[in-house]
């Protein structure tokens, strides 16, 4: 019988150690995967194979199909004669008069291999969903950027302007201000401009004539102009990969992105790594993305599993009460997933998905309308034990009687919660004017480090009753978890910070 | 610098007199481990690179590479040498796959799979392009048969994939490739296959499962050069 065999440099008629043919590839990468993906052609390969007329064994199941689709009668080759063909390929190429002698078989093994690997990389690299991780975690990076030298700006112009630290909250409208000036240049025309409504340029102009600030020469101002005006470059770019990763989201992942929102979705794909491994992951881990660090350590130390990671960030999540939301967390996972899948498999929006998380999470507020027992209990535990993870998020509740009250609001929004983007823009205002009593909170947080602070020393001086109580030391892990929430609540507190 | 530098050759176990796989070199008052360079000016990590009598060699990290740890931790065999074949898994940016292909020489040959493209491009750009010895294969590790590109029997399997069935894929592995009376070496992170066991437990299961196939000859812990990572010598029984 005779046999035909693919090597990487091209394909070779055997009749038992006799070449009677050979097909040489000119690229051998780019004919090599024409072959392995069942997209090659072969003319001249199943022209020769029909013209001897008799069945042949196949080394590959590529190449089998091919044949198989041109009716050459061919069979897989048996599991002995594969393995000698792979212990023998060097030789088997320079039978195939592929190469020369083994040494060259070898270099041009290497260079396939190199190849292949080559375009492999590239192939990758060209794949919108690494672009889009890249572009949000290019936003992250440019609020972190942006907040620090916002916090710089108004420490440097305040020095000329104090008072307007309490008044503007907003970074772009403070970097807009120090952009026209000195105090003395300030008009009314310029708040204007910055889009301040009326009653805010009233009070904005009756403060600048009575400011306590010092003057500040023309030099330090050219300074503080050059920061300001990197302020608002980073705004125009932070809207512009805004606005990039919400279309390429609705490109790539339309389905993910109806579940989970363009942003949200973005921080879970990268999470991730690539749409493709997010699809093949667990409800469960997707879950708690973002939340790796207190996963582990409750594997570890049997304290409380985390209920959400970047999750968190959802709206139907931090809209819900406490108790509710680490349901609904796990109902939208399950959910994620799926439309993961749906868009790496399948094709186009399937609107289904979005209605039975809706009806799910519907359910989850009926059926736990109020908290149980031992979810009004925790709370005490933390007060003794110092809080474990679900405990924390008890202390975010206490702010979040407030937040529920929002989150019927947003909830409403549910469906618009697509133009979020612009819309967060719009409600810029807002939520700058919340601001204010943000920071109060923000204030009262600091207090509440410093708390922590006395506490870890109270622990220390305890140490003996330490070891007994395991529990606690996982408690505070539980705590330090919550940094990557309390860490969003502090880029808000930031972002609208005065 | 490069004056004051001393080699010693240092003879280790079964290594023959006239090609030693590695070296003690004297560099900043310590005997520091290195490795001939295959391709002298080539840098792949930052290692240091030093001239003597007209040879150039690279210092071989053991806080980079857990091979460089366990041989600091009394390796007991070590059976890459000059012509040797070997499969290695997990190749990342290349930092060990390099010094092996110092090792195993022009004659000798690596075949490198990896499979995460990001780490791949760097291990091609900086370590594949430019040793000849290296094949890199850029696939998974989970499935051996369609690998481009490998031939023949290997003399050493290496496996650093850090997956949680790690084991068993580094078996799968050897069936195929490792011939008879190879030596396989496993790397095992103690915490990536099941956290919640200690690691001399996870140390004890995983080598466990090879017994049947395998004599188990040495498991070194390779603290301090590395926190949680043992290596697992076994040789294949023939
Ligand atoms: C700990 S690193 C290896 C470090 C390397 N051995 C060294 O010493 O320089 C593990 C590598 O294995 C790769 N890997 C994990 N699973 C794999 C699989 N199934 N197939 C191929 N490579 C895999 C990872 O991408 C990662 O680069």
């Amino acid at each position: 019988m005779y046999s035909v065999i693919l090597t990487e440099l091209g394909i070779s008629v055997f009749d038992d150690e006799k070449l009677e043919k050979s097909f040489p590839f000119s690229n051998p990468v780019k004919e090599y995967l024409l072959v392995k993906n069942k997209e090659s052609k072969l003319n001249e390969l199943i022209n020769y194979l029909a013209s001897i007329q008799r069945g042949v064994s196949v080394s590959d199941d590529a190449l089998l199909a091919i044949l198989k689709k041109n009716n050459i009668d061919s069979q897989i080759m048996e599991d002995s004669e594969l393995e000698r063909i792979q212990a023998s390929k060097p030789q088997i190429i320079v039978d195939s008069g592929f190469a020369s002698n083994p040494q060259d078989a070898l270099g041009k093994l290497r260079e396939f291999a190199l190849g292949l690997s080559s375009s492999k990389v590239t192939e990758v690299s060209e794949s919108p969903d690494l672009h889009i991780i890249q572009a949000i975690n290019s936003l992250d990076e440019i609020d972190k950027i942006a907040n620090a030298l916002s916090s710089r700006l108004r420490e440097w112009y305040g020095l000329h302007f104090p008072e307007l630290d309490n008044v503007i909250d907003s970074i772009n409208g403070y970097a807009q201000i120090v952009m026209a000036g000195k105090r003395e240049s300030l008009t009314k025309q310029v708040f204007e401009d910055a889009g301040f409504p009326e009653s805010k340029v009233e009070m904005l102009s009756l403060i600048s004539t009575k400011s306590r600030g010092g003057d500040i020469s023309d030099v330090n101002l050219a300074i503080v102009q050059s920061i300001a005006k990197q302020i608002l470059d980073f705004h125009d770019l932070r809207k512009k990969l805004e606005e990039h990763v919400e279309s390429e989201m609705q490109t790539i992942a339309p389905n993910l992105s109806a579940i989970l929102g363009t942003a949200v979705g973005a921080r879970i794909l990268g999470r991730a790594g690539s749409l493709k491994r997010l699809a093949s992951l667990p409800a469960s881990t997707i879950q708690v993305l973002g939340a790796e660090k207190a996963l582990f350590r409750s594997l570890k130390t049997g304290s409380q599993p985390p209920k959400h990671g970047l999750l968190f960030q959802h709206a139907m999540v931090h809209a819900a009460p406490r108790w509710q939301r680490g349901k609904i967390a796990r109902a939208i996972a399950a959910k994620a997933v799926i439309a993961a899948r749906v868009d790496v498999y399948g094709d186009g929006l399937n609107k289904t998905l979005l209605e039975k998380l809706n009806v799910r999470v519907d359910e989850i507020g009926k059926k736990y309308e109020n908290p149980t027992e031992k979810d009004i209990r925790r709370p005490e535990s933390f007060r003794r034990d110092g809080g474990n993870f679900r405990d924390n998020s008890r202390r975010r509740d206490d702010r979040g009687g407030r937040r529920d009250d929002r989150g019927g609001r947003r909830d409403d929004r549910g469906g618009r919660r697509d133009d979020r983007g612009g819309r967060r823009d719009d409600r810029g205002g807002r939520r700058d004017d919340r601001g204010g009593r943000r920071d109060d909170r923000g204030g009262r947080r600091d207090d509440r480090g410093g708390r922590r602070d006395d506490r870890g020393g109270r622990r220390d001086d305890r140490g003996g009753r330490r070891d007994d109580r395991g529990g606690r030391r996982d408690d505070r892990g539980g705590r330090r978890d919550d940094r990557p929430s309390s860490n969003k609540n502090k880029k808000r507190k930031q972002f609208g910070r005065r | 610098m490069t004056d004051q530098v001393q080699i010693k050759t240092k003879r280790e176990n079964s290594l023959e007199e006239d090609n030693p796989a590695f070296f003690w070199i004297k560099s900043e008052g310590q005997q520091k481990l290195a490795t001939e360079n295959l391709v002298p000016g080539n840098q792949v990590y930052k290692e240091k690179l030093i001239v003597k009598k007209g040879i150039e060699y690279r210092l071989w990290d053991p806080f980079r590479s857990k091979l460089a740890a366990a041989i600091m931790n009394e390796l007991e065999n070590f059976p890459f040498e000059n012509k040797t074949k070997v499969l290695y898994l997990g190749a990342s940016t290349g930092t060990t796959v390099s010094h092996i292909s110092d090792i195993v020489g022009p004659s000798g040959i690596v075949f490198a799979v990896e499979h995460a493209s990001r780490v791949a491009r760097d291990f091609l750009d900086r370590v594949a392009a430019y040793r000849k010895n290296i094949m890199p294969i850029l696939q998974d590790a989970r499935r051996p048969k369609e690998y481009f590109s490998v031939f023949g029997k290997v003399d050493v399997v290496y496996v650093d994939i850090a997956q949680p069935d790690q084991t068993e894929i580094a078996i799968d592995n050897c069936e195929m490739f490792l011939k008879k009376g190879g030596y396989f070496f496993l790397v095992i992170k103690t915490r990536s296959i099941d956290v919640t066991k200690s690691p001399k437990k996870i140390i004890e299961e995983e080598t466990q499962k090879l017994q049947p196939k395998f004599e188990v000859l040495q498991s070194i812990d390779l603290h301090p050069y590395d926190k949680d990572h043992a290596i697992v010598i076994a040789k294949s029984r023939g």
